[in-house]
């Protein structure tokens, strides 16, 4: 705003009071178009409260925290590669099959349950470089290819499981996602830390910066001296690995491995990122956008559970609530960019 | 503003478009203030002015791209009351962009016929089309069959002219035809236009070249800061001196760098067998401090061999040595390779190839020197901040200051952050690919100007470009490509415009 203020300066009109009045409300809206989803999600829990006194209980902040925790780690995992301006939709496939693989690799290769779930990441990091590869080196249309690997890997989910769930994960496994300090979950911890390590990697290193150059013009990029390609695989590498670490969560919150683990996230994992800011366009968003569009879903998904909301209206009464926080944003981006 | 405002009361017959009091506010920003010109029927009409002096407004509020704040536009002597794309072209007026719109996959009669196909039961008439488009392309030169895309620049713009007259265009607005032109294709425009001003065709002309002005315009109009600077009915009364000056509010002082002689001085740079798409330069030095031009056709070999230098072409073969080196290295296969042993290049894109338009002034200038302000991997702030402020303020860029995005800022300006991000490597040769197209007469000087001062401190500068003028003005030593090899090099007393335009083949 500051520069549309000295330009209205410079320009000094005989009446040049009443346009400053007026950028004064202009910026004022700004700001609140440009906050529309942390005013939206503050509105939502007083709204959600007022239905139902038990949303304003420590215990139902700490459910949704520890909800927003896997949604978090996976938004966070798309908000990368969108950053790019490429896709990944394999990322929640990707994290139910390589859940499945760690704790194999406990039940059935006999490691103990901290290796094998290593190996379930690793797997799900090498996934991810793998996306990464075939979209630069071969120039696979990331939309097309993911799809494709989402579709081979809840195959894969399913074939692993044939169609059984998974429970006999060990005590080791599944003690992150039950443990507690002090009556505080541990798990929301864990996205906290991934959430700033991802921000201060997107806003403080020299492979971040690049991230947001490639997004905005690769073919610039190019010519200022960044390899696009590899900056590209990293970016699905990690976003491999923020899907591997949120399997690993998932799983051991849930104590549970179904054989469509994940498959439920990939929609609302799109849209958490895309909802706080990050566009599809590529070079646009940070952390602090992804966290607010993870716990806007996330309220409102427990949110209409707790009003006990009939099941059968559930679904369109969230999708109204993601809709106008969508259209609000793009109201936004008309104006106000 | 002297001459229009007579037009009102004299026979109105003669103006086909004019435009009273004309005014654009964008949020708190005057675009254009209190413009009154006219435009006299059947002539071209030049419009000068720099970068965001106002003459896309104007052009865009004359075609109903944009609505005017205040100000009447009068067609034929009508005043239109709320003006449209849609109802401006119904009435006549075209505006054509420097973006050719043409879809590049179709030929050239579909481009030529796009929007306005014959129609019969509500199906493309394919024959009558054909038909249509090959008679409007009569002369032209171009295959109707062609697809667009595989059509040169000069051929594009004609497309596009011929469809805004097809469409019935009688007020055409051409905005900055002739960039990305050579001298050859400039002179195929002009011709072209002056046979469809025979046929009573009106011309709006945007440019930043004065000789171009002087060749093919009546009349002029100069813009500066929103306003009309200045103008004239009768062109051939004007130097370009004096529409320098109408352009700038100022006397401008053309830059032109004094000449060295190099030849004994031991090269800063040796190319050697240098093979690559449509280039084979077998050797090639450059001393330190000189500015050597790279010209010729386009397709010739200048800007291919520059883009080789810099790893952007990948080469069949080619190695490089610099000075202080014993020995010789490969061509760099990746620009990032290119920074990393001394060789800068800036595109002569900036749209596509250029700045990052989203990311702030400063950003884009540590862009390509990010290493050297990071320690392991992590960015100092404050580092950044003191090169990125260097550079902002070394290139002069007009911006309120460096956090600014880039898209923001106009042509000329987004010119100079390019130019800063690649100096801020500190290259040992650096290489300008057509370096001030586009941008106007005062940031031009201003980036010759930078581009002479380096040359001072030893770096050994490429300029590529067809602006003779240019060349003439900025380099030591010119190579003429032909079919991908040097041709001829010019040195000293023998580079002169006239020379360098007579040797492009007719």
């Amino acid at each position: 705003m500051s520069r549309t203020m000295t330009v209205a300066a410079k320009t000094a009109s005989p009446a040049g009071a009443a346009p400053t009045a007026k950028e004064g409300g202009r910026s004022a809206l700004g700001w609140v178009l440009h906050n529309v989803v942390w005013i939206w999600l503050i509105a939502l829990v007083v709204i959600f409260g007022l239905f139902n006194q038990f949303f304003f209980t420590v215990n139902n902040m700490q459910n949704i925290m520890v909800q927003a925790t896997v949604l978090g780690m996976l938004g966070l995992a798309v908000a990368l590669p969108l950053l790019v301006a490429e896709i990944d939709l394999s990322l929640p496939a990707n994290l139910g099959f390589s859940s499945a693989i760690g704790a194999m690799a406990y039940s059935d290769w006999g490691l103990p349950w901290f290796p094998g779930m290593l190996v379930g990441v690793g797997v799900a990091t090498f996934i991810g470089f793998f996306n990464g590869l075939c979209i630069t080196k071969l120039r696979m249309v990331s939309l097309i290819q993911t799809l494709s690997m989402m579709i081979i890997l809840q195959g894969a989910l399913l074939a692993l499981t044939q169609g059984r769930t998974i429970t006999n994960l060990s005590d080791g496994y599944v003690w992150i996602g039950q443990a507690t300090i002090g009556g505080w979950p541990i798990m929301p911890f864990i996205f906290v830390i991934a959430l700033v390590g991802v921000g201060i990697l997107l806003s403080n290193t020299v492979f971040g910066r690049r991230v947001y150059a490639v997004g905005g013009n690769p073919v610039a990029s190019n010519s200022a001296g960044i390899r696009v390609d590899r900056v590209k695989i990293l970016t699905y590498t990690l976003a491999g690995f923020l899907a591997g670490c949120a399997g690993f969560l998932l799983a051991s919150w849930q104590m549970a491995i179904t054989s469509n683990q994940g498959s439920s996230y990939l929609l609302y994992a799109i849209a958490a990122p895309i909802i706080g800011g990050v566009s599809v366009f590529g070079g646009r968003g940070n952390v602090v956008g992804v966290l607010g569009g993870v716990l806007l879903l996330t309220v409102i998904q427990v949110g209409l559970a707790i009003i006990s909301v009939p099941s059968f209206y559930v679904g369109i009464i969230g999708g109204f609530m993601i809709f106008i926080a969508v259209a609000i944003d793009a109201i936004r981006v008309r104006y106000f960019s | 503003m002297t001459v229009p405002m007579t037009a009102g009361s004299q026979a109105a017959d003669d103006y086909v478009l004019r435009v009273e009091n004309l005014g654009k506010v964008y949020g708190g920003a005057v675009a254009l203030r209190d413009v009154s010109l006219a435009i006299r029927r059947g002539s071209i009409h030049g419009l000068l002015g720099e970068n965001g002096a106002g003459k896309s407004t104007l052009v865009g509020i004359m075609s109903g791209q944009r609505q005017p704040t205040t100000g009447t536009i009068y067609l034929d002597g009508v005043a239109l009351g709320h003006a449209d794309v849609p109802s401006m072209e119904e009435a006549g007026v075209f505006l054509v962009t420097q973006e050719p719109m043409i879809i590049d996959h179709l030929s050239a009669a579909e481009n030529l016929m796009l929007g306005i196909w014959p129609r019969r039961f509500g199906f493309v008439n394919w024959r009558k089309l054909r038909k249509d488009a090959a008679r409007m392309l009569a002369g032209t030169g171009i295959d109707l069959d062609r697809p667009a895309g595989k059509l040169d620049a000069v051929a594009r713009r004609k497309l596009n002219i011929l469809r805004a007259m097809f469409s019935g265009g009688k007020v055409i607005i051409l905005d900055e035809p002739t960039a990305a032109l050579t001298v050859e294709d400039r002179q195929q425009l002009f011709d072209f236009m002056r046979r469809l001003k025979a046929d009573g065709v009106t011309f709006i002309f945007i440019s930043h070249y004065n000789d171009e002005i002087l060749d093919i315009c009546d009349a002029v109009s100069v813009l500066r800061d929103g306003i009309l600077a200045g103008g004239s009915e009768d062109v051939g009364s004007l130097t370009s001196a004096q529409l320098s000056e109408l352009v700038l509010g100022r006397g401008l002082v053309l830059f032109q760098r004094e000449r060295r002689e190099f030849a004994e001085d031991a090269p800063a740079v040796q190319l050697r067998d240098v093979v690559g798409p449509s280039v084979r330069v077998p050797a090639l030095d450059i001393r330190p401090g000189e500015v050597v031009g790279f010209t010729g056709l386009p397709g010739a070999g200048a800007k291919e061999l520059a883009r080789c230098i810099f790893g952007l072409t990948p080469v069949q073969s080619g190695t490089i040595r610099f000075a202080d080196e014993t020995e010789t290295h490969k061509l760099p296969t990746h620009p990032r390779d290119a920074f990393e042993s001394g060789i800068a290049f800036l595109s002569d894109d900036r749209r596509r190839d250029g700045a990052i338009g989203q990311m702030s002034i400063g950003a884009n200038i540590s862009l390509s020197s990010l290493a050297s302000v990071a320690r392991s991997g992590f960015l100092s702030k404050d580092a950044e901040l003191k090169l990125s402020d260097r550079y902002f303020a070394a290139m002069g860029i007009k911006a309120p200051s460096a956090a600014v995005a880039v898209d923001t800022l106009s042509g000329g300006n987004q010119q100079k952050v390019c130019l800063g991000r690649v100096l801020a490597t500190g290259p040992r040769v650096l290489i300008l690919d057509e370096p001030t197209r586009g941008i106007d007469v005062g940031v031009k000087q201003d980036v010759l100007r930078i581009v002479d001062e380096l040359s001072r401190t030893g770096v050994a500068v490429i300029i590529v470009s067809t602006d003779t003028d240019e060349i003439t003005r900025a380099v030591d030593r010119v190579c003429i490509f032909e079919n991908g090899a040097i041709a001829r090099e010019l040195t000293g007393s023998e580079i002169t415009n006239d020379r360098l335009r007579g040797l492009e083949p007719s």
